[in-house]
């Protein structure tokens, strides 16, 4: 770390910029790259990253004027574009020091996600460390942000629902199933008719373990095109009542204008199963499967509206969620701002234990030469000594160091000791953890 | 020293039950931690409690109602353990430890006021043992029973209320209720046997009036009744829940009638 730069975070994202802008700036990763070491290249920046999404497109950054570190970046992400800077200004947020912290814990945590606790975002900034990384823009204090945001972002997800509850209609089909049957591993699944939706209900249920997964249709050349994409096994439409007794989940998704599962048919097929639970997934408007089918026992009937709701509930609660996880990132910044004030004082107690340590090696050397009938007892006895008088010695200037940083005022005593005890160069630059 | 230890215990439980309700309602992981970590504090202080008890009084520690009762609730504890950890069977101590306090409660002053039982033989050790195990597992069969009707409801009424999501799945909580149906049973059966026939030898008839043992086989015929309907295919998911109940009342209405009423098992 040079002078001490200032941490910032400058961008546009899903909330203050247009899909089209947002499109338009999206890189690939090897002109970020470029830009990357171009921009650690020119000076303004200490250290740079770029996060480029289809929701965001943000840089980290340290730099001693956050404004002009700013404006260069963007001002090279957009001529790279044709966009001019004027038009890029007023659609940009800036947050400077504990704030920018907080951001970036936010970005990462998923809590300023389109979908709230989406997890992808998380990749996607790694990703983006990783590439500042090894374009060599990333330095000690982006390391620390980073490192404290991924493990900010994991306690979120282990310690909220933000990112727990089923956001779509098809995923929460499968979260009820989960709620019904023990596992999915060796559930049946019928499938009757075709859409988008349906199929994607079936290729999760299928995903998580479900099987066999029939597949019928009015058409008997489309039930079979479609039990081939989805590598189930197709049965003719007239069957289907029969079939009924040998799955466990049922996904209807046809235009039939009448219900075409009654609970005449529900309750024949639960006697066939002795019982057992069945899951109806009725997808298709009008609904096809009659309202009467959920009052059979042990027989569960979900229509669109009902996982829809189902659904807002989920949102509603991830919301809810939202708020203590920000209360959890807010305590995480406190500590990345302890982190970063340690980082000041760092080099210098490294240089300073680095000094102490090559007079101890060499002095034990010298005094060891000087007893060539020493036995192995005595060279541990020694080595120990010095040691213990080293540690001793350096104890209270480390503690002095920390606290003083803690305090405010770390450079004036970094510069104290370097003077002092001789330490090369103003600071050497701290590597990774 | 064993009641002091009893106390703790007891506490413990308390403590548990109360942090396993909120983890369920409140949806915080934390005080499920919290709640786990007291229900086993609790269950090794019992496990003190019940030894120490016998190495003082210098005879089996489950000779009367109320020490029967406490070692019921010792087996509970451990099943439940077994089942939250192994079965994967989540939030069952918010269900399961209630009722075991509903029985604890109680105990303290029983404990201390309880006389050393007269005869004793070791069949009539084992008797009580087995009737033991019986009970624990139906405890249990009766928490599952009712998180399954929790559930079942919140799935039916399509609202996902505020316990739904901690509740395991219907399938999971059915094959709780069957386990421990089928597990505890035979236990409670060899055991009510066995005290037959020692009631035979030492009372000299079957068919004299003794609360506890007309209660008992009232609670036999419920759950048998049960079982033969689960086996049959008939009774599955809510109806069995139902009726898990029902042989639940009889048997709390057994052991009351062992501690309350005055008959041949002295109380």
């Amino acid at each position: 770390m040079s002078a001490r730069g200032i941490l910032f975070v400058a961008g546009l994202s899903h909330r203050t910029a247009p899909v089209e802008l947002r499109e338009q700036l999206a890189l690939e990763e090897d002109k970020i790259r470029e830009i990357l070491a171009d921009l650690a290249g020119r000076g303004l920046l200490d250290e740079v990253m770029i996060l480029s999404t289809c929701n965001r497109v943000e840089v980290y950054g340290v730099a001693a004027v956050p404004g002009e570190a700013r404006s260069a970046a963007f001002g090279r992400l957009g001529t790279h574009r044709g966009l001019a800077w004027r038009d890029l200004e007023p659609l940009l947020y800036t947050v400077t020091g504990d704030d920018a912290a907080l951001h970036a814990f936010r970005v990462a945590a998923s809590l300023d996600s389109m979908v709230l606790g989406e997890p992808q975002i998380l990749g996607q900034v790694k990703d983006a460390f990783a590439l500042a990384q090894s374009a060599g823009a990333a330095g000690p204090v982006l390391h620390a942000l980073m490192s404290q945001a991924f493990s900010a972002a994991k306690r979120v997800r282990s310690e909220t629902e933000v990112g727990r509850l089923a956001v779509s209609i098809s995923y929460a089909a499968v979260e009820l199933a989960r709620k019904i049957f023990e596992g999915l591993a060796g559930k049946a699944v019928l499938l009757v008719g075709a859409g988008e939706m349906s199929e994607l209900a079936a290729r999760h249920l299928v995903d998580q373990g479900a099987l066999p997964l029939y597949v019928t249709n009015r058409t008997w050349s489309r039930a079979q095109e479609l039990a081939r994409g989805l590598g189930g096994i197709p049965i003719p439409f007239d069957q289907m009542p029969a079939t009924l007794g040998m799955v466990d989940i049922v996904i209807t998704s046809t235009a039939a204008p009448e219900p075409i599962v009654t609970a005449v048919h529900a309750r024949a097929a639960l006697a066939a199963r002795r019982g057992r639970p069945l899951f109806f997934i009725d997808i298709g408007v009008p609904r096809n499967v009659e309202a009467a089918v959920n009052d059979v026992e042990n027989v569960f009937c979900y229509d669109v509206d009902d996982l829809r709701s189902v659904v807002e509930a989920n949102l509603k609660e991830r919301q809810r969620e939202a708020v203590r996880a920000q209360a959890l990132l807010e305590r995480e910044v406190a500590k990345f701002a302890q982190r970063l004030q340690d980082l000041e004082v760092v080099p210098t107690i490294v240089s300073l234990r680095d000094k102490l340590e090559a007079i101890r090696r060499a002095e034990l050397q010298r005094a060891l030469g000087r007893l060539p009938a020493a036995d192995e007892e005595t060279r541990r006895v020694m080595e120990s000594l010095s040691q213990s008088i080293v540690n001793k010695m350096l104890h209270a200037p480390m503690v002095k160091l920390k606290d003083s940083s803690r305090a405010g005022h770390g450079r004036r005593w970094t510069e104290m000791i370097s003077e002092l005890f001789g330490l090369r160069g103003p600071n050497r630059p701290v590597s990774g953890e | 020293m064993n009641e002091v230890l009893f106390d703790v215990a007891l506490t413990a439980y308390i403590l548990a039950a109360a942090a396993s309700i909120g983890s369920l309602v409140g949806r915080r992981d934390q005080l499920g931690w919290i709640a786990l970590l007291l229900i086993q504090a609790g269950w090794a202080c019992h496990t003190v409690a019940v030894i120490l008890r016998g190495v003082e009084l210098r005879r089996l520690p489950f000779m009367t109602i109320p020490e029967v009762i406490s070692l019921v609730i010792w087996a509970v504890v451990l099943f439940d353990l077994w089942a939250e950890r192994r079965g994967r069977v989540r939030a069952l101590s918010a269900f399961v430890l209630p009722v075991v306090l509903v029985l604890g409660l109680g105990l303290p002053s029983g404990l201390r006021a309880a006389l050393d039982a007269p005869v004793r033989s070791g069949w009539i050790a084992v008797h009580v043992a087995l009737i033991l195990i019986g009970l624990a597992a139906l405890v249990l069969n009766f928490g599952g029973a009712i998180m399954y009707l929790l559930q079942e409801r919140q799935l039916k009424a399509k609202r996902a209320g505020t316990v739904y999501r901690r509740l395991p799945a219907l399938e999971t909580l059915d094959r709780l209720t069957v386990a421990t149906l089928t597990a505890g049973f035979p236990f409670l059966t060899v055991g009510l046997l066995l005290g037959l026939l020692s009631a035979r030898r030492a009372w000299g008839s079957v068919i004299t009036f003794d609360p506890l043992a007309l209660f008992s086989l009232c609670m036999w015929v419920v759950y048998a009744v049960i079982l033969v309907g689960r086996a049959m295919g008939h009774w599955r998911g809510r109806r069995a829940a139902y009726f898990s109940i029902a042989g639940f009342c009889v048997l709390l209405a057994t052991l009351s009638a062992g501690a309350f009423l005055t008959g041949r098992h002295g109380s």
